[in-house]
């Protein structure tokens, strides 16, 4: 197999009536779900759409998104999944800014994701790097064809988006829910007849989760298989909390990036709850810490670069090994522990935030003289937003005012819940914001 | 009680709309969390998962009626 959506004609042949993805109503089978996908394809063809072509698309959490992001990549093209809520303008800015370069064959996805800088990147993944992700999951944490895996997240990020891949490529079933607002309906997925569940959580919606409906998760607990976390730190007692509730599921901590692709896994219940364990590599990847003490990625599970970014992608991707700015180490039964990060990044629940590119914007706010984005402890995410500013004289400080700006050209988890008003910011010696002293006041 | 609320979510929720007619659908998952654990803290009141439905959250009045409930369901 060339491609993931090899796996849906196989499938529809194999077993067209088997479900593939339910979300709410709508539903489809592997044949159902392979005719959806000719048709779209019918479509794109119509409007002009061609082999090498970069197409963008909001992810939307519908059969609808997955049925064209399935498409492109049949007629050879590339999909950009964004950001739901993305402002219109930084939509067509980034549309534009691809149409003038190009991917290299057997590229299937660009991916956005935060730079430390404030500059988005565009991640380009290729075909084979998505079959090793599928093969990893497999492998790492025991994906099966009569799994139902509920899908709650953004579909543009690679923590929820890369549980398609497994789940195609074996013939499961995918259930798509928008995210754990309605938590009725979130629990109602896993209510549906099938014989095991499986689902991807980050850290803060395991805090919600066990906070607000712990009963009626442990009431769950015979029928879900596994539970994958990720992409944020988890604190060592909801960890143990999971185990409590969930005593005879998996439970895995997983490392990975959009870069990296899915490198290592651990399952926490199996006899060492251990916050910031991420388990040893998965069939596909390799790992070792630098002389700096970060981690290092190599396998078939990297991204290709950063489009259009040639010099960028060679400070991060140099002798088929992506270079992170993760803290870690490696204990002496080879199993990786995270320790931090090395940049700026704050991690709000799960998402990555460059506070440069929050400061940036407000900065465009009339009122607004200098500002800084810094991190706060948060109950639920872990981390918050907290934007500290300087008015001009005669200014007064409008939360909402200042929020309703940045989301002008902010995606909604950029824009931070706390505001204070300040006489100045500190900075260091160069003019930069002295981000380090205000942690230090944490 | 509905003009607590109303500046307590303005406090905590500076992106949405809380006079809203349909305030749950200004909402995400981490905004209905916080309306809970605001509310749960703020009156000493027990609330769960099955509180969070679109119905309850429809506006500031259905959450007052939502706090009032359990309130008297406590006495």
């Amino acid at each position: 197999m060339l491609c993931l959506e090899e796996y849906i004609t196989l499938h529809a042949t194999r077993q067209p009536n088997k479900l593939a993805i339910i979300c709410g109503d709508d539903r489809c089978t592997y044949a159902q779900l392979e005719r959806r996908v000719e048709e779209r394809c019918d479509e794109l063809r119509c409007d002009g759409f061609e082999a090498g072509r970069i197409k963008c698309l909001r992810a939307t959490p519908s059969i609808d998104f997955l049925v064209t992001y399935f498409a492109l990549h049949r007629l050879g093209g590339v999909a950009v999944p964004l950001e739901r809520d993305l402002p219109e303008a930084s939509f067509a800015a980034i549309d534009a800014e691809l149409s003038r370069h190009s991917c290299p064959e057997a590229t299937a996805d660009v991916l956005y994701t935060t730079g430390s800088t404030g500059r988005s990147k565009g991640v380009m993944i290729s075909h084979d790097t998505i079959l090793a992700d599928a093969e990893n999951l497999i492998a790492g944490q025991g994906f099966t064809p009569d799994l139902t895996f509920v899908i709650n997240g953004p579909l543009n990020h690679i923590g929820s988006l890369s549980k398609v891949y497994p789940n195609i490529m074996l013939g499961a079933t995918i259930v798509i829910v928008d995210g754990i607002k309605d938590l009725n309906r979130f629990f109602g997925a896993f209510e549906m007849p099938a014989k095991k569940f499986a689902t991807f959580l980050v850290p803060a919606s395991i805090r919600i989760l066990i906070q607000f409906c712990a009963e009626r998760l442990a009431a769950l607990a015979p029928r879900i298989d596994f539970i994958e976390t990720g992409a944020a730190a988890i604190s060592e007692s909801d960890m143990q909390a999971l185990c409590r509730l969930l005593p005879t599921s998996r439970l895995y901590n997983t490392y990975a990036s959009t870069e990296t692709g899915i490198i290592a896994t651990h399952d926490w219940n199996s006899g060492e709850c251990t916050s910031g364990c991420l388990g040893r590599p998965m069939p596909n990847s390799q790992l070792f810490i630098t002389a700096d003490g970060l981690i290092a990625c190599k396998g078939r599970t990297l991204m290709t670069g950063y489009i259009g970014q040639p010099d960028r992608t060679a400070t991060v991707l140099r002798d088929h090994t992506v270079y992170t700015s993760d803290i870690g180490v490696i204990d002496s039964q080879g199993r990786l522990h995270l320790k931090g990060r090395e940049d700026d990044i704050i991690n709000v629940g799960g998402f990555k935030v460059a506070p440069t590119e929050v400061e940036e914007a407000a900065l465009s706010y009339p009122d607004i003289k200098d500002c800084i984005c810094i991190p706060v402890p948060h109950r639920i995410t872990g981390q918050a937003l907290k934007l500290i500013v300087v008015l001009r004289d005669g200014c007064e400080l409008n939360k909402r005012n200042i929020a309703l700006h940045l989301k002008q050209t902010l995606e909604a988890f950029k824009i931070p819940a706390l505001y204070e008003s300040a006489t100045s910011i500190r900075r260091t010696f160069n003019g930069k914001p002295d981000r380090k002293s205000y942690k230090e006041i944490l | 009680m509905k003009e607590k609320i109303k500046a307590m979510l303005e406090d905590a929720l500076p992106l949405v709309d809380v006079d809203s007619p349909f305030l749950f659908s200004e909402l995400d998952s981490l905004g209905v969390t916080t309306i809970l654990m605001m509310l749960a803290d703020e009156f000493h009141i027990s609330l769960e998962a099955t509180d969070a439905t679109p119905r309850n959250f429809k506006n500031i009045d259905s959450l007052v009626a939502l706090v009032e409930s359990k309130l008297q369901g406590r006495s």
